[in-house]
């Protein structure tokens, strides 16, 4: 167990090393840079270029590279080229934002769509599997951005029952800092609801045709129980896979819940330094989202045997 | 010796009277709420700044100068000025009893340490470039011959001088205390002398500023950044909301109590909220289509010309901005003192004209690139309205969509064919001037490169004769719009909303909000 999870970590390296080149390159093959940007429509050309000496972006690109490199492997991302805040902590403040609640969402979004589907699969081609799978189309199909204006204008401006703009840091007030995450919770409930439903429903499908279902019922065992203890478990494990996926898609990437509900998350933060060209915390942002889904996706495989004892982590 | 007691009465009295302070802070603290779309960059003027940046130090510190209303420049923490030495010397005196946020008192001192920090390459000011042998002109010389009085020398006269010191992006040119920074010269916090004193700063969530009670106001009415500065509320919030439909909602729900830079879309729904007041006023960013006139096609001013026919800059400005701005071929804001008949006379929609100019040109169809970016709605929207108007003369326009930064870019390199793009706000007709005039070969962003038109400008900045003045930025008018490097389209307005709860407010020319003066019933 051990050796496996020191030969998976030390996978990882190459894997980071190759992300990290492509984002730094990549970042700066967009056209515009950080300093335009910072100076507008007014950048004189001797300030521009003192400005550049003074964040470093006159050096050549690999001795720009390297210096990076080289930092971090110290730990340090470096400085925010606009507000000149370090990276790293800027990142981990406004991942606890977005953490909170993709947990959150996924964790009630699995609850909810998982004996959804299950139900839906074992009744197959009825009323309740028609209205479960039209439910999950719909909700799929639905804009996050869009739901969370309808969300935000029925609950915050007509009935008035939940803040609309800003954020309290659960650390600061508990009660508070809550209503303002119920709506982006929810609205990505709903749309991951969708999602793994269907996942939930197809693999309970294929689960229930196999012929130890078939066995089990043929014995005698009562029905709660086979759907219990025979299917759910081994139905679960290409959910969770499908989890494992999702969180690590999301933990990085809700930039457009957080924009709609004005929340300071890590893919906000992306987006906007983006749009202004902070390289040092695009590159960052970009890195610690592939660090997230390297381990988020190494802790589903590790709770893998778990669900199915086929597998064994060796 | 004898011991000195208190008596039990008067001990009760100090408590009462305590207990009462605290009640009263307690109950009454008003609170004003307002929005940045970004976080500010720093607290330091004038140095790691943007716009969001300028708007919230402009409540905290305060120059020696600052612009009036109508762009003119009125004395701040100066009382008055004399300018000798074949203008080349300027002697401020300075207000007597300015207190600074740390109570102590400014004196000639503190002014001639806060300009010579600006002037130290290591503090990075933005406007240090101004003051340099490539700028408006050298500082030679500042001196506080008695602790009221400071005399600045400059190598050359300039009419640059006074509005370069005042200029929001510069940071006003602060006056603030020498504890502002540390003993290493790293910048703290800014001490100032403004109504409104830095109280707390939470990255990327809000800003807040608090009442400073020591302030001593300026007797003459709010104008501009000078003038009574009464502030009215305790504390100001600004909130960190990036986007601005959410902003819209917070000033709807009450949890916001003011939105600046909205775009017109915004008005029609804020309009009809019977709890919502509007303030527009016109500004002096300018909005217009750039031509590249290197471009092998574009060089020819006729196509160029044809295009400026071709359109009909009043019907563009009413559809763009629904009727919250004026439509403006000249390149001073019609704010602007200079902005007289002479600037009122601009193109007039010619079909006839335009199609035989292009006759002329031997231009038969080929495609003009025109960039523009969706960061700025009205610059899109802009663009779209004068490729349909151009098409009907059988001028082939092509949008093209970029992100503001690569835009920027290319802007910069002066990499287009034509570009529709917004300038910001200049606030001397020189300036406005400068910031389209230059020679390409060293200045690629620059649009219009004539010689003459340069000279013209370098004499506007020397000579301070306002008859003078109007006389050369009335030629320059003449010939921008003869040369049509670009078409100006309008003065972008600034619009705000409010809470009908907040009193007071009023815009200005400068897009930047006031919160002095401004009270919350």
């Amino acid at each position: 167990m051990l050796g496996y999870l020191a030969r998976r970590l030390a996978m990882t390296i190459p894997t980071l090393l190759l992300v990290a080149i492509a984002v730094f390159a990549l970042v700066r093959l967009i056209p515009g840079d950080p300093v335009q940007v910072m100076l507008g429509d007014a950048a004189d050309p001797a300030q521009a270029a003192e400005l550049r000496a003074q964040l470093g972006l006159d050096q050549p690109i690999p001795v720009q590279f390297v210096h990076w490199i080289a930092k971090l492997a110290t730990g340090d991302f470096g400085h925010s080229i606009t507000n000149n805040l370090a990276v790293l902590p800027l990142i981990l403040d406004r991942f606890q934002v977005s953490a909170v609640i993709v947990l959150v969402a996924v964790g009630l979004a699995a609850c909810i769509a998982v004996p959804a589907g299950l139900a839906a699969a074992w009744k197959q081609n009825s009323l309740l599997d028609l209205s479960v799978v039209g439910g999950a189309t719909l909700l799929l199909s639905i804009p996050s951005f869009w739901l969370g204006l309808l969300l935000l204008l029925l609950f915050g401006l007509k009935l008035k029952w939940l803040p609309v703009i800003g954020y309290v840091p659960f650390a600061e007030n508990f009660w508070q800092a809550a209503t303002f995450i119920v709506l982006p919770i929810v609205t990505l409930t709903m749309v991951e609801i969708g999602v793994l439903t269907r996942m939930a429903r197809a693999a309970s499908i294929e689960v229930l045709r196999l012929e130890y279902v078939t066995h089990a019922r043929a014995k005698g065992v009562p029905e709660w129980r086979v759907l219990a203890r025979h299917v759910l478990p081994n139905a679960f494990a290409p959910t969770w896979t499908l989890i494992g996926l999702v969180l690590g898609h999301l933990l990085g990437g809700i930039a457009v819940i957080e924009t709609v509900f004005t929340l300071p998350g890590l893919g906000r933060l992306l987006v906007d330094s983006i749009f202004a060209r902070d390289y040092p915390v695009v590159q960052g942002c970009l890195l610690f989202t592939a660090v997230i889904y390297v381990v988020v996706n190494l802790i589903v495989d590790l709770c893998y045997p778990l669900f199915d004892p086929r597998v064994a982590v060796a | 010796m004898r011991r000195c007691r208190p008596s039990p009465a008067w001990a009760l009295g100090l408590a009462a009277v305590g207990l009462l302070a605290m009640l009263g802070k307690a109950g009454a603290e008003t609170l004003l709420r307002t929005r940045l779309n970004a976080d500010i960059r720093s607290t330091d003027p004038g140095t790691n700044r943007d716009a969001n940046t300028d708007g919230v130090i402009g409540h905290v510190v305060e120059g020696l100068v600052a612009f009036r209303e109508d762009t003119s420049i009125g004395p701040m923490l100066a009382d008055s000025w004399t300018v000798s030495n074949e203008g080349k010397t300027y002697t401020f005196r300075l207000r007597q009893g300015v207190k600074f946020h740390n109570g102590a008192t400014m004196t000639s001192d503190d002014v001639v340490w806060s300009l010579k920090r600006w002037l130290d390459p290591a503090t990075q000011w933005r406007c240090l470039s101004e003051f340099s042998t490539t700028g408006i002109a050298r500082i030679e010389k500042i001196e506080a011959p008695d602790p009221q009085t400071v005399a600045i020398t400059l190598d050359q006269p300039t009419a640059l001088f006074l509005p370069t010191l005042a200029r929001p992006d510069c940071g006003q040119t602060a006056i603030i205390h020498r504890d502002s920074v540390g003993a290493d010269g790293k910048w703290i916090a800014p001490i100032g002398t403004g109504p409104f004193k830095l109280a707390e700063w939470k990255r990327g969530q809000y800003v807040d500023i608090v009442r400073f009670d020591g302030y001593v106001s300026r007797s003459e009415p709010r104008t501009g950044y000078t003038g009574a500065k009464d502030a009215k509320v305790d504390r100001v919030r600004f909130n960190v909301i990036p986007d601005s439909s959410a902003a819209k909602a917070g000033l709807l729900s009450g949890s916001l109590d003011v939105i600046m830079s909205l775009s017109t879309p915004d008005l029609e729904g804020l309009k009809s909220q019977p709890e919502v007041q509007l303030s527009i006023t016109p500004g002096l960013a300018l909005t217009g289509i750039l031509f590249q006139t290197r471009d092998p096609l574009l060089k020819d001013v006729r196509i160029r010309r044809a295009i400026a026919l071709s359109i009909d800059t009043p019907q563009i400005v009413d559809a763009v901005m629904e009727g919250t701005a004026r439509p403006n071929n000249s390149a001073l804001p019609i704010g602007s003192p200079f902005y007289g008949e002479v600037q009122s006379h601009g193109y007039q929609q010619n079909l006839v004209e335009a199609k035989k100019l292009l006759v002329l040109a031997g231009y038969h169809g080929q495609p003009i690139k025109m960039i523009t970016n969706k960061r700025y709605t009205y610059v899109f929207d802009s663009a779209m309205l004068v490729q349909a108007m151009a098409q009907a003369v059988g001028i082939n326009i092509e949008i093209e969509v970029l992100d503001w930064a690569t835009q920027l870019d290319r802007y910069n390199r002066g990499d287009y064919q034509s570009m529709a793009f917004t300038y910001s706000a200049r606030l001397d007709p020189s300036l406005s001037f400068e910031m389209l005039t230059g020679p390409k070969a060293s200045q690629p962003r620059k649009v219009w490169d004539n010689a003459e038109a340069q000279e013209m400008l370098r004499q506007s900045m020397m000579i301070d004769d306002r008859a003078k003045r109007q006389a050369l930025f009335d030629e320059m008018h003449r010939r921008f719009i003869a040369d049509v490097p670009m078409i100006v389209l309008f003065n972008n307005s600034e619009l705000t909303a409010l809470r009908k709860s907040i009193k007071g407010y009023a815009g200005w020319l400068y897009p930047q909000p006031r919160f002095w003066g401004v009270a919350v019933e």
